[in-house]
């Protein structure tokens, strides 16, 4: 019993040390803990999108399946300061078999003040506004992307270079501007593919010649509730090659692009009318006629033009959680490319989705698509093509 | 010729710095909420975020990309991110 009441003292006292070094232990954790997540001054932000899904074209009485693995994007975002910002997007996707990784853009922005945002490095053009803001399969409400858009379009997608942009209210009007100089877009000049002598190539890194192109766009938004939206773009610069005899060939190009998004209440649904119209203008050129050895030559008049309109419309306003999330797409394109040239194209598209809305950035889109008309540059004859799909898009 | 052109461009963007310095936004305008912001321009792109989508830090991210790929004025971006990290709790 005398034992006991050594021993236990000695006991508790043991116990209380342990506790007491559990417990400091556990504080110490907890407070590395609460310092680990506060939050620093440099905030990294990982985003992106994908998709995924089943199409079937029919061309020539011909139908093929194939499952698209689509393309992965993610963007990363990084934030230093309430001034300073940096983002980039890569994008991955199967070519010929292979996976390859590209970079979409990598810019760097600082706002300089209430008005006017500076940015450098490869960004998306502010031509029009399907490129810049509505290209990624989570936003694009259908598969496929307009006329005149992507391989062998006639609006430009990135460059390098340096942009200000910025925006300001007038009273109820909302202005948005941007204006940029950048290496510019360069001239095909049939030395590689001929069949494409006089076409434009977009999103390239390196400059061709000392001409800087430049250009902007312009957005008005004449409603205080900012649901209408109509902007011009331009672009211009040289784009032949320095020292060739296409130096001094200039391209300009113009965009319309309107934007309106309502509440119909009457209906309980939201609608939502896109469009732009793309038109291009390249200097005339004498081009080299196509495994000829007499040093034949052939010139064209070198425009071309694309449109694109689109509406969509969800009932979000419905009681019935399934019907809410339920959309319906109609989209109409049209493109014209220069008659006379080797790449001559005059193609329509009428195309028409279901869409259903599994969260704000996730949804199933069910679609068809045909397009008639003068076709592609690699066969230029009349064709209809008919695309059936459905795909699963998401962002995160 | 080509100088005069520069200095052309610098007193029309000077002056128009200007006059936009001195236009204020209507009453209309300063007296919208972030909620009401958030929900007229995130639908012009894409289907609006629910707040709890992000954290608060997140949010401080994506607010501040938001004010310069969807051309938001700083005043517009900040009243979002406020409302989406207060609705966010």
């Amino acid at each position: 019993m005398k034992n006991l009441w050594i021993i236990m003292p000695v006991l508790l006292m043991s116990l209380g040390t342990y506790a007491q070094d559990s417990l400091s232990t556990y504080s110490r954790q907890a407070a590395q803990n609460n310092i680990s997540l506060k939050p620093g001054d440099s905030r990294f932000m990982l985003r992106g999108y994908y998709h995924t899904g089943l199409d079937a074209v029919t061309s020539e009485g011909e139908t093929d399946y194939n499952f698209a693995g689509g393309t992965i994007a993610p963007i990363l975002m990084y934030k230093q300061s309430d001034r300073l910002f940096f983002e980039a997007e890569f994008e991955g996707a199967f070519e010929d078999g292979e996976f390859e990784w590209g970079l979409e853009y990598a810019d760097v922005a600082y706002v300089l003040n209430n008005y006017m945002t500076v940015r450098a490095g490869k960004f998306l053009l502010p031509f029009g506004t399907f490129m810049e803001k509505l290209h990624p399969a989570w936003i694009n409400r259908l598969s496929t992307r307009p006329l005149g858009f992507g391989h062998d379009g006639i609006a430009p997608t990135t460059d390098v270079g340096v942009e200000l942009r910025g925006a300001f209210h007038l009273g109820d009007v909302k202005l948005n501007y941007q204006a940029y100089v950048i290496n510019g877009p360069q001239l095909k000049d049939g030395s590689e593919e001929p069949d494409e002598a006089g076409m434009l190539m977009f999103g390239y890194m390196a400059d061709n010649n000392n001409d800087k192109a430049v250009g902007g766009r312009l957005g008005f938004f004449p409603f205080s509730s900012s649901a209408l939206e109509v902007g011009f773009s331009a672009l211009s610069g040289k784009v032949g090659d320095k020292g060739s005899r296409f130096a001094d060939v200039r391209a300009n190009l113009y965009a319309i692009d309107f934007s309106l998004v309502k509440n119909l209440s009457f209906m309980k649904s939201m609608v939502d009318i896109k469009g732009q119209y793309n038109y291009s203008q390249i200097g005339n050129a004498n081009y080299k006629v196509p495994e000829d050895t007499t040093d034949l030559f052939y010139d064209f008049t070198n425009t071309s033009n694309s449109y694109y309109a689109q509406v969509s419309i969800r009932p979000s306003f419905v009681s019935n959680e399934f019907i809410s999330n339920l959309e319906l797409v109609g989209r109409y394109s049209s493109m014209d490319t220069p008659e006379g040239s080797l790449w001559e194209q005059s193609p329509t598209q009428l195309a028409i989705g279901l869409n259903y809305w599994i969260d704000w950035r996730t949804v199933i889109k069910l679609g068809y698509q045909t397009t008639d008309g003068l076709g592609d540059h690699d066969s230029p004859e009349p064709i209809t093509q008919d695309m059936f799909y459905i795909h699963w898009a998401m962002g995160f | 010729m080509k100088k005069l052109s520069v200095i052309t461009s610098i007193i029309l963007m000077v002056g128009i710095i200007g006059y936009v310095s001195s236009c204020a936004p209507s009453a209309k305008i300063t007296a919208k909420t972030g909620a009401q912001i958030w929900g007229e321009n995130c639908i012009r792109c894409h289907n609006p975020a629910s707040p709890s989508t992000f954290s608060d830090v997140q949010w401080d991210v994506a607010t501040l990309h938001m004010q310069i790929r969807a051309n938001l004025t700083p005043e517009e971006a900040t009243k979002v991110k406020e409302f989406l990290q207060a609705a966010n709790n």
